[in-house]
């Protein structure tokens, strides 16, 4: 059989399996089965065990459920409510006032936390009501929660980028490095657009609040700093190569202990809590992980995706096309499939093709984080969109057409970082080193 | 029968948790160790293999709270009866592979511990004595497959749906990416 019509059948299997409701990491494992017992004569138990157990003792991986840890403590202080407590005073000044709480809360949350519902959750969980209370436009509101909450996973750490990393076989810390000015200027495009919002409409816009003295400002940051600390410690430590991902990872877990300790929001149920929760999350990203090496060795046995890269090679294409239609099926899978899936899904194919045409691995990251954000914002699955209906009680259009200016300047950034790649690639080169991995 | 399925998952779960925390632990204590010049031999592959028992050994645990993810749309716009048939179609696929795969582990652990494969690492031990995590998880993850299955042919809800459902409307989104 040619290599077309394999690939067609095992696709053409594939959704069958995943339409049908079959666990992801289960379906992905009873493709690569079928693939090795039909079009090739390697054992596929063996090679299962192989990819299973390969994949999951890894020593690498081990900086994955420690940064899901590290979220699912801090999750549970009460970080939320200092987050807003500590920077309204702040932010009073600018057009669109205390919105831009929205989008700083998250940027900071999503540096400690590596998930994207759950940086949404956090924040949203204080700013909404004050806001409200406050008289804010509850739409722009909304729109800015859903669309900053996915900066938790662009900002490092990220549970994303542990996935691509690991999948696409690049640098943990490269990929953590390189989301940071990406992640600046999504989050100055976030503000920039409420600032222009709040210009163009002055009567929607509560009047300023009373000013607070410089000492009273300082005093109410004070819960502020711990976090800040952490964030920064975490990343230069990862930077100046003191420690490796899994152990920044460590100190990360103890980091969010004391922070929950300090607050006083740690006691013997939130650490089950939170632990419990940790092991849940990571043994479904794990498995999945898992199920996808699966199907990648029994790929590289068939051959599909270096003919697909070859394929896609031999038609030359313009890098802007290729990158253009990537963005588009990336967007299409994303209305569909959550984040990992989208990634582990695509890697074994994508990743040579990607390779063959020249663009680096590092920057094709930052590329697809940034689309899985913005598949956390279209329905029929978004998990921000869920997160702010839930809580709201309005329906998941509403909140899906709330966030579509936040949507075009994640669009925007995406050009951006295709335009002028160095602001993903630059700060990492500089700080690590081109060749290191 | 019923207190000793959830006792299980439960205790598999738990197990998986310690696991995670001890890399934690590990991974400070190779970090402090080496501050304070005391290597600790062959940390590396503890903290491997325990990262692959936390994935296995919390699969069931896992699957009953609805946590492994699958794409959900098309089984939310199906009508009950409907429903009913997609989940025992998925739940059936879904347990004859875990056999299948059980069956697979089990045989390629057995083989290692008849020809008394060792680990290649720095710590000289059996292969197969951390490999069991991965045949204990797959084995408790087909028991809860087959438990759910069972479940959904006797026309009640199953477990993975309830805890979704109740998570959803807690408005805990703590476990999603």
């Amino acid at each position: 059989m040619s290599v077309l019509a394999s690939s067609l059948v095992l696709l053409a299997l594939l959704l069958v399996l995943l339409a049908g409701g079959v666990w992801i990491a289960i379906a992905l494992a009873a493709v690569a089965w079928f693939g090795l017992q039909v079009f090739t004569s390697s054992p596929p138990e063996v090679n299962l065990f192989q990819s299973f157990w390969g994949s999951s003792a890894s020593w690498t991986l081990a900086a994955l459920p420690l940064f899901v840890w590290m979220g699912e403590i801090l999750y549970r202080t009460k970080l939320s409510e200092q987050m807003f407590e500590g920077l309204s005073p702040w932010l009073g000044w600018l057009p669109g006032r205390l919105m831009h709480v929205n989008i700083l809360g998250c940027a900071i949350f999503g540096t400690v936390s590596g998930s994207s519902a759950a940086t949404c959750a956090t924040i949203a969980k204080v700013a909404l009501p004050e806001l409200k209370k406050r008289g804010y436009d509850e739409k722009t509101c909304l729109g800015s929660l859903a669309a900053a909450g996915t900066l938790g996973i662009l900002l490092p750490p990220s549970i994303i980028m542990v996935v691509y990393a690991v999948a696409a076989e690049v640098s943990i810390i490269k990929v953590f490095v390189a989301g940071l000015l990406p992640g600046v200027v999504l989050t100055l495009l976030f503000s920039g657009y409420i600032v222009a919002w709040a210009l163009l409409n002055p009567d929607k816009t509560p009047p300023l609040e009373p000013r607070v003295p410089l000492r009273e400002k300082l005093y109410r940051s004070r819960h502020l700093v711990p976090c800040l600390v952490l964030i920064v410690f975490i990343v230069w430590v990862m930077v100046i190569g003191w420690a490796t991902a899994t152990e920044a990872a460590a100190y990360g877990v103890l980091g969010a202990l004391a922070i929950a300790w300090w607050s006083g929001g740690l006691n013997r149920e939130t650490f089950w809590a939170s632990l419990m929760g940790a092991t849940r999350l990571s043994c479904m990203i794990l498995f999945i992980l898992a199920g996808a090496s699966f199907l990648s060795s029994c790929m590289a046995f068939t051959g599909i995706p270096r003919a697909l890269a070859e394929w896609v090679a031999s038609l030359q294409p313009n890098k802007y096309t290729l990158i253009a239609i990537l963005a588009g099926i990336y967007l299409l899978l994303g209305t569909a499939l959550d984040g990992v899936s989208m990634i582990v899904l695509t890697t074994s194919i994508v990743i040579p093709m990607i390779e063959k045409a020249g663009i680096d691995l590092v920057w094709f990251g930052i590329f697809i984080v940034l689309l899985v954000e913005i598949a956390e914002l279209t329905p029929p699955l978004g998990f921000n969109i869920f997160v702010l209906q839930t809580m709201t009680g309005r329906d998941s259009n509403y909140v899906a057409l709330a966030s579509l200016p936040f949507f075009a300047m994640m669009v925007l950034c995406i050009v951006l970082i295709t335009l002028f790649p160095g602001l993903a690639t630059w700060l990492p080169d500089v700080l690590i080193g081109v060749t290191k991995k | 029968m019923r207190r000793f399925l959830d006792r299980l998952y439960i205790a598999s779960g738990a197990l998986a948790a310690v696991c995670l925390a001890s890399v934690c632990a590990l991974m400070l204590a190779q970090a402090f160790g080496r501050e304070a010049g005391v290597l600790i031999r062959g940390a590396d592959d503890i903290v491997s293999w325990l990262t692959a028992a936390c994935a296995f050994l919390a699969l069931g645990h896992t699957f009953r709270k609805g946590e492994l993810v699958r794409v959900g749309l098309w089984l939310d716009m199906l009508g009950a009866r409907a429903r009913w048939i997609a989940e025992i179609f998925a739940l059936g696929f879904t347990a004859l592979f875990a056999a299948y795969m059980a069956w697979a582990v089990v045989k390629f652990v057995f083989e290692s511990w008849k020809f008394n494969e060792m680990a290649q690492g720095l710590i000289q031990i059996p292969i197969w004595i951390p490999q069991m995590s991965f045949v204990v998880g797959v084995l408790i993850f087909l028991v809860a497959v087959l438990d759910e299955l069972v479940a959904v042919l006797r026309h009640r809800k199953p477990a993975y749906q309830v805890a979704e459902e109740e998570r959803r409307a807690a408005g805990d989104f703590s476990e999603t990416v």
